[in-house]
Order: structure tokens, then sequence, then C-alpha cells
């Protein structure tokens, strides 16, 4: 009896410590795409974009996209000072996503490296995946910063457990993302048709408690918008370098 | 039997008993500060917390107000020319108005017509020092609150006399408060009494005294305005519009 529990709580034991992965799906790059430092390759196919629950959303209408190549980790400070010489930040912080900028900055960063802001499609498909998941790592959690009321970003690649099935940090979390696409949903007054930009993939806060946002939800704000909670990251073709 | 996992034998209970019997010799206050600011034995007169169903009021330090006979606005810190406005010098420097919301950190939202002047007005007659990239506010019931410069030549910050018309009250801060409609109500400090200019920045009252940020920009997530009856309204981050808001052109 005592062996037998021993084997039980050692199974359970290592069961409970093994670290939540991601399961990821293995990508094909086909002969002659070339995939450059720092992006993947999001093969091309359908996926489902929206919720049904979520009228503003594509509602799961499934879209069907040509292969496209996006930036892993969200842009850093570090990498947006070299863009832009007057972005000050802390040196120990160049790591973390860079914020406070407008979406004619974010996609000037982007023009200037050779790429180009991701559509909220692509986003999307990058986030989840072509099985439909409401998280990028698929399993809910809890945040882990709830209990305090205030933005807390972290290095792009600090969180290894919270990347999206193709291999992509940051979805779920830190900052929020522009994408090149204007808000419209079936409320929108025509007047309001290119007032706001669409942003992905933040945190929602309520006093105390934080939240991540489903890979389907979508936030708006105008494109002059510059806070601590915005940042960005690049796409382009497969044929860019 | 066991108990928290140790086997409950007669010195086990025993310890157990003493260690109970013990606590009740502690008050409630040695486990936790209580918040003095839900006492109710703050007098009527101070001002304090109240639930004003149209305009809650919230106060860090019950305090009797300002008397503006003895009040005046010092203006100092790494600045070409340091100032001190006495409460109509103010009235001298350029008005404007606006209608904002104002976001509480603990979930409510109301509007007011704010009138008062920009930063700015400030700015142009201290110079600051080109390193002097924060800003120190000080105000009469104790509190304090930090600010980049940058973020207080933003469009909609305003240093405000007046609300509704009226000349701003003992509790909604009388005689000038700041209103930056995308940070939480925390940041938006009322009494003001100094402005510093400095090169580094200072810590604020709410981060050394609960979970909050120094920055305090409203974050997206839920908002619960008053003159919507507390219903949840999703909001999208930086100065609260809802759908029964006019937004500035």
């Amino acid at each position: 009896m005592r062996r037998f529990l021993f084997v039980v709580f050692s199974l359970l034991f290592i069961f409970t410590c093994n670290k939540d992965e991601v399961d990821q799906i293995e990508v094909n790059i086909p002969i002659g795409i070339t995939v450059p430092e720092g992006m993947v390759y999001i093969p091309d196919g359908d996926f489902i974009m929206g919720h049904s629950d979520y009228p503003d959303t594509e509602k799961g209408k499934v879209i069907n996209m040509e292969a496209f190549l996006i930036d892993r980790f969200e842009v850093t400070r570090g990498q947006f000072s070299i863009f832009n010489p007057d972005y000050s930040f802390h040196p120990q912080k160049a790591r973390f996503p860079v914020s406070m900028v407008t979406f004619e900055q974010a996609q000037g960063y982007c023009k200037w490296n050779g790429r180009r802001l991701p559509t909220e499609a692509e986003w999307e498909k990058s986030a989840r995946g072509p099985d439909g998941r409401k998280w990028p790592w698929k399993i809910y959690h809890e945040h882990p910063n709830n209990g305090f009321s205030g933005f807390l970003p972290e290095a792009v690649d600090s969180r290894e457990e919270w990347v999206s099935p193709y291999g992509v940090y940051g979805m779920g979390h830190n900052v929020w993302e522009w994408v090149s696409d204007w808000y419209i949903s079936d409320k929108t007054p025509k007047a309001d048709s290119k007032r706001y930009k669409v942003i992905r993939g933040g945190l929602t806060q309520t006093h105390t408690a934080i939240k991540f946002t489903p890979t389907y939800f979508r936030n708006k704000i105008e494109p002059t918008a510059h806070f601590n909670f915005i940042g960005f990251r690049c796409a382009c073709s497969v044929d860019c370098r | 039997m066991k108990i928290l996992g140790q086997k409950l034998n007669r010195r086990f209970f025993l310890s157990l008993f003493s260690l109970s019997a013990l606590s009740t010799f502690f008050s409630k206050k040695a486990f936790g500060v209580s918040d003095y600011r839900r006492d109710k034995n703050i007098p009527k007169q101070y001002v304090q917390n109240r639930d004003r169903p149209d305009f809650f009021i919230r106060s860090a330090n019950p305090f009797m107000g300002v008397d503006v006979n003895g009040w005046n606005l010092s203006v100092r810190g790494m600045v070409k020319n340091p100032i001190t406005f006495e409460y109509e010098d103010l009235f001298g420097l350029k008005k404007t108005s606006q209608i904002s919301r104002l976001k509480c950190v603990e979930c409510w939202s109301a509007t007011a017509q704010w009138e008062g002047f920009r930063f700015q007005e400030v700015i142009d007659r201290v110079q600051p020092d080109i390193n002097a990239k924060y800003v120190y506010f000080q105000s009469a019931d104790s509190y304090y609150e930090s600010y980049t410069l940058k973020e207080l030549v933003r469009p909609r910050v305003l240093m405000v006399l007046r609300m509704n018309d009226k000349p701003l009250s003992k509790d909604h801060g009388f005689p000038l408060r700041l209103i930056a409609p995308f940070k939480y109500g925390y940041k938006n400090i009322k009494y003001i009494t100094s402005i510093e200019f400095a090169d580094s920045r200072k810590r604020n009252y709410w981060s050394n005294h609960g979970p909050y940020s120094v920055d305090g920009t409203i974050q997206p997530g839920t908002d619960h305005p008053l003159d919507f009856k507390k219903k949840p309204l999703s909001i999208n981050g930086g100065e609260v519009f809802h759908p029964f808001d006019k937004r500035p052109l």
C-alpha cells in the first residue's frame, strides 16, 4: 500500500510540477522562402475569425489567407530607439515593448524596417491558429498581477508559457498592439468609419482585477493616442527580407 | 486525528489552545491598520469621503478645507523665474473650459464642466530648465502627486478654478485642482499649494499607500458611470468617453 501511494503521489508531483507548454503547430516552410531572424512564418489557409458572442467581431467567420511573416516579439524600446534616437528609456528596460507611440510612429518604424503593420486578420490568425482557440496558449489562466492597479509591462521574451500556437509572444498580454485596420463594426456610424484604429491583444483592468483578453477581442482608439499600454509589432509578405 | 498536519495530542492541543487564547489579547489594529477615512467620527464639516449620487467625493486626508486668505500657489524648482501666485492672480491667466469625465480607479466616473487654465500658462511664466522633465504637486491636505512635463501639456489637461459654472467647492478642491482626463481620479490632485519642476520623478500618494501605479493612466476595462446608474460599460483606455458623451472635435 505504501509503495502504491508513493508511486501515485510521485506521479502527481511530477504532473503538477510540469510547466505549462503550448502545443506548437508544426509548420513546413516552403522551399525558397527565407524567414528573417525574429519573424515567424504563418502558413496560408483557413482560420476562424471573431466569435459569435462578440457582435463587433467577425462572429466566427472562416477566413482564408495567404501565408505571411510576423514578428515573433513586440517591437522593443531598444529597437525603436534606433529608428527614433529621441525615444528615451531606462537601459534595463531595453527588451520591454515600446509604448507611447502613435499609429503613425508605429507605421513609420515598420516601413523603415522594410515591413508594415499586420492587418487585423493577420494578427488574429497569428494569435489563435486554425483551431479557433480563445486564448493564444489555449488554457485559461488568471492574470498573476491581480491585486495591483496599473500597467506592468514585461520583457517581450519573458513568457514562453504564453505564446501562440505558432510561437508568437505577447499576443494576450503586455501591450495592446496597433494593427493597420480602421475600427468598423455593424454599429459604427459612417462619419466614424475612419476615426479609430484597432488595437489588439492587451489586458483589461477594473480596479485591481487584471484580465487577459481573448484572441478575438477588439479594442479601438484614435490613431493619435499614445499611452503606456499601446505598442506594436510588424509583419510582411513572405518575400520580405 | 490530525489538525494542520500535526497529530492531535495533549501537547499540541495545549499549544493551539494557548495560541488562540493569546490572540484575544491583540486588538484588530495589531493585524491591519483600520481605514481612518471611513471613520464615522470625522466631524461633518471636514472634507471626507462621501458617496453623493451625482459625483462621489474622495479625500485621502480629511481636513477643514482651504482658507483662501492664507493660501497661495508656489511654483519653484528647476525654473528660471520662481513665482508665487495669489488666488486672484490665477484669474489673469488665459481661461478655457471643457466637459470631461473624472474616472475613479475604484470604478465609478462622473462628468462636469471644468474651467481654468492650461499648464502651458505656468510654463510660459516660470520657464523651466531644459532638464526639468518632471513636475511634483503638493496640496493643502498633505496629498502629493507627480507627472511628467509632457503629460501636463497634453491638450485636455486643465488647472481648474471653476466647476459647473461655480468656483470649485470645498469638496472638489477649492481653490485649485488638476484635471487630467486620461488619468485615474487619484492623479487629479485637489487643493494644490505648490508645483515643483525637477529632473527626477518622485512617487505619489497612492503608490505609497495602496496598490496603485505612479503613472495612473486609465487602462482598458470597465467603468460604472454615476450618470448611467453605475451600469457597467467597457472603456478603451485613456480619457473615457461613453456613447452618450460628447467628444471634443
